[in-house]
């Protein structure tokens, strides 16, 4: 039994729960209506009717009536309903109003009483609530019952109840062709009432079906749409090209509800696919083998552009690898391609257990994913080639200032040498050219030097994970400071470091790294600060964190200049009037070393006051031995 | 006193002539080698009171393979009679050199360093220190 035809019952059933109510809430006036009646012919008319045994069937209809009530409200608190109790119900209440019918036809004259018509609405309601088989019952019992009362009657085994009972037409009921007539109109009245409501009615519940039907496949697009929603949303979220091939496989597989999904990618040779991405598949199946586009007319026809479905991977002779398929638990596939801007990227399939398992609208519905996905695919490609060429460009410039560097030392030993005498006594001018031309090397050196510290922070060089010690910083502090008393003392700088009173914080970091930070900041402090100033170092613990803070007594950076100071090669305009020379790589280095260490750096300065360095980096989990 | 030899081995002639200049000015008799395998066939033809050797010349670590050939602990050494001549190492360390120096990670048996770029103060300093440690 289809889904759909389910659906479609159940909403007839409802129907008829509710409907049952509105039954029970007219049999209250049916059974009121047959004492009024019978009051009303009894008195007013003064028909000769047997107005206790009528007043009797309203009663009993009445009483019927309340028992039905009871027992539809006890089914209706009942969970989980059971439609079967409810057309239980709804028999025996058609039974019993049968009963009632028939005896109330009796007592009001048999085939002439008017209660006949009555019937009708019965079969009307059972054409619209039972099957077309309880119809005809219903139809062939009240003929069978009716039949029988007026054959009684009319055989006289039964009194009869004349309604017309000294009137001018009398003994109607004794009339053979009169009964005979009644009979036919009434039999043939219900069976092609019956027939018209049950076909009708047929005919409207199987569009009624088909609108659930339809109903259901509004949902189901619906449900696929905002799928494919999420999934857009979801896949373009990230730029990680891992990522996005694993959310688009994981969304597949949940939307469509089927055992697995795989993305493969073509290779850059353009000549096999090979598995970038998969959900629900084993470890076994992915090692199978790419898919070469060679031997695989299947996977060619899909990067042309083509949805292809697999109905069964058992009889299906387009497949590179169907044993590993049917040994896997896989029945049918379908695939869509990754198309993008240049070209084919790769394909989608999703996997079913169930042969025949996609439809015309799966077929859509991953198409319209492999749509977004490649978009998503294309973009996190490019991304990553960013990063592949800026990896590129560092190590270019690694290798380049590698290369720089050897030349520039020989060039600065040779004009030692030269300026040392050791080639020939100089003329002051000679030597002062000579100094010139050594300090501008000097200043060579000091750049390219700064250049590969640069590059070593960017390619991460020395300072991986297992490079990294337990730092403690007390002692890089002492080290540092120490390097710059002589310059500090020549220039009467007060430079004083404070240290904390307990165990001195420990970091995990590379010492040459760490060293590096704190003599840029020192070298600037003690660079940019007049004669005469003060440049201090402090060590402590705040919240969990080692705080170093290097502050100074200098010219200060203006405010505009701020934002720069991290940017390579840039310097302040006011430091460049101060000191002629500088790479201004010191703090650029110094940011990325802090963040290679996880910790943060802030500056906070006023021109002509002072500069003041702050960097925190998270504890050492493991203080140094 | 006879004139002290020392063989400078380096693959950088301006490098070894920037070394040679002072080291001559003060009176040693300089001989020059390119590479190593030269290097080690000059120690026996010149019997040299010191060397001057380079890490870095054709391989990155051709410096290191001559002063492990000439200390090498074996006594069936050809270089044996040459194990004690002092050597000092010219070097060139930065945080990118993939090497590291340092007793625990690679023992190098030599007697000091000199940072490039070269200072002839520093140059004549060490050698003359390196010399005076001779043992007898």
């Amino acid at each position: 039994m289809s889904p759909h035809r389910l659906a479609g019952a159940d909403l007839i059933e409802q129907e008829l729960v509710a409907s049952m109510a509105r039954f029970i809430k007219i049999r209250w006036l049916a059974g009121l209506g047959v004492l009024a009646a019978t009051g009303f012919v009894s008195a007013v008319l003064k028909l000769p009717l047997p107005a206790p045994s009528l007043f009797l069937i309203g009663l009993a209809i009445l009483s019927y009536n309340a028992a039905c009530y009871l027992i539809l409200k006890k089914l209706l608190r009942s969970e989980p309903r059971s439609i079967v109790r409810f057309h239980r119900l709804t028999k025996i209440q058609i039974g019993l109003d049968w009963l009632a019918m028939t005896a109330l036809t009796h007592f009001s004259g048999g085939v002439e009483s008017p209660a006949l018509f009555y019937f009708f609405f019965h079969i009307i309601l059972s054409a619209i609530f039972l099957s077309p088989a309880a119809t005809f019952f219903y139809a062939a019992t009240a003929t069978l019952l009716v039949g029988a009362t007026v054959w009684l009657e009319f055989a006289g085994w039964l009194p009869h109840f004349s309604l017309f009972a000294g009137g001018a037409v009398p003994l109607l009921y004794q009339r053979p062709y009169f009964v005979a007539g009644v009979m036919l109109f009434f039999v043939s009245a219900m069976f092609v009432s019956a027939y018209l409501a049950s076909t009708i009615n047929g005919r409207m519940r199987k569009r009624e079906r088909e609108i659930v039907g339809l109903g259901e496949n509004l949902k189901r697009a619906y449900d696929r749409l905002q799928t494919l929603y999420d999934s857009a949303q979801a896949i373009t979220s990230t730029l990680e090209l891992d990522q996005v091939l694993n959310q688009i496989v994981r969304r597949i597989s949940d939307a469509m509800n089927i055992r697995a999904c795989s993305i493969r990618l073509l290779d850059e040779t353009g000549t096999r696919l090979t598995v970038a991405a998969v959900h629900g598949l084993s470890e076994a199946y992915i090692k199978k083998g790419d898919l070469l586009l060679a031997q695989n007319p299947l996977a060619r026809e899909v990067l042309a552009g083509r949805v292809i479905a697999i109905g069964d991977v058992e009889s299906d002779t387009r497949l590179q690898y169907p044993a590993e398929a049917l040994a896997e638990g896989i029945r049918s596939m379908l695939s869509a391609p990754l198309r993008g801007k240049e070209g084919p990227l790769g394909l989608i399939r999703a996997y079913s257990a169930e042969p025949d398992r996609f439809t015309e609208a799966d077929a859509t519905f991953l198409a319209a994913m492999a749509g977004e996905g490649s978009i998503a695919i294309e973009n996190a490609m490019a991304y990553r080639a960013l990063g592949r060429l800026d990896e590129m460009k560092s190590r270019f410039v690694l290798t380049v200032t590698h290369e720089l560097r050897s030349p520039v030392g020989v060039i600065r030993s040779l004009l030692r040498t030269l300026t040392a005498g050791y080639a020939g006594a100089l003329t002051p001018g000679q030597r002062d050219m000579l100094e010139r031309v050594l300090h501008r090397a000097d200043f060579l050196q000091a750049l390219i030097d700064d250049l590969l510290d640069l590059a070593a922070v960017k390619n991460a060089i020395g300072l991986n994970e297992e490079e990294r010690v337990a730092v403690r910083l007390d002692e890089v502090v002492r080290q540092v400071v120490e390097r710059f008393e002589t310059t500090a003392r020549e220039r009467r700088i007060t430079l004083e470091h404070r240290l904390p009173a307990g165990a001195a914080p420990t970091i995990s970091a590379t010492i040459e790294g760490v060293d590096r930070i704190l003599n840029n900041l020192v070298s600037n402090a003690v660079k940019y600060t007049p004669d005469g100033g003060r440049v201090t170092v402090s060590l402590g613990v705040e919240g969990g964190a080692a705080r170093l803070e290097v502050s100074d007594t200098g010219i200060g950076i203006p405010e505009e200049s701020l934002k720069h100071l991290y940017e390579e090669f840039y310097r302040a305009p006011n430091a460049k009037a101060q000191v002629r020379e500088g790479t201004g790589l010191g703090l650029a280095i110094s940011r990325d070393l802090v963040a290679r260490f996880g910790g943060q750096i802030a500056v906070r300065s006023e021109v002509g006051r002072g500069t003041m360095v702050v960097l925190t980096f998270p504890l050492a989990v493991v203080p140094a031995a | 006193m006879a004139n002290e030899k020392i063989l400078i081995i380096d693959d950088d002639d301006d490098l070894v002539h920037a070394m040679r200049l002072p080291l001559e000015a003060v009176g040693y008799e300089v001989s020059t080698a390119a590479n190593g395998g030269e290097g080690l066939r000059l120690i026996k033809e010149v019997n040299p009171d010191l060397i001057i050797l380079d890490v870095m010349m054709e391989t990155m670590t051709e410096g290191f393979q001559v002063s492990l050939a000439l200390r090498s602990p074996d006594p069936r050494s050809e270089f044996q009679a040459y194990s004690r001549i002092p050597i000092v190492m010219l070097t060139s360390i930065h945080s990118t050199t993939p090497l590291r120096f340092g007793p625990d990670k690679n023992y190098l048996p030599v007697d000091a360093f000199i940072e490039k770029p070269i200072e002839p103060a520093e140059l004549l300093k060490k050698v003359r220190e390196c010399l005076s440690r001779r043992p007898a």
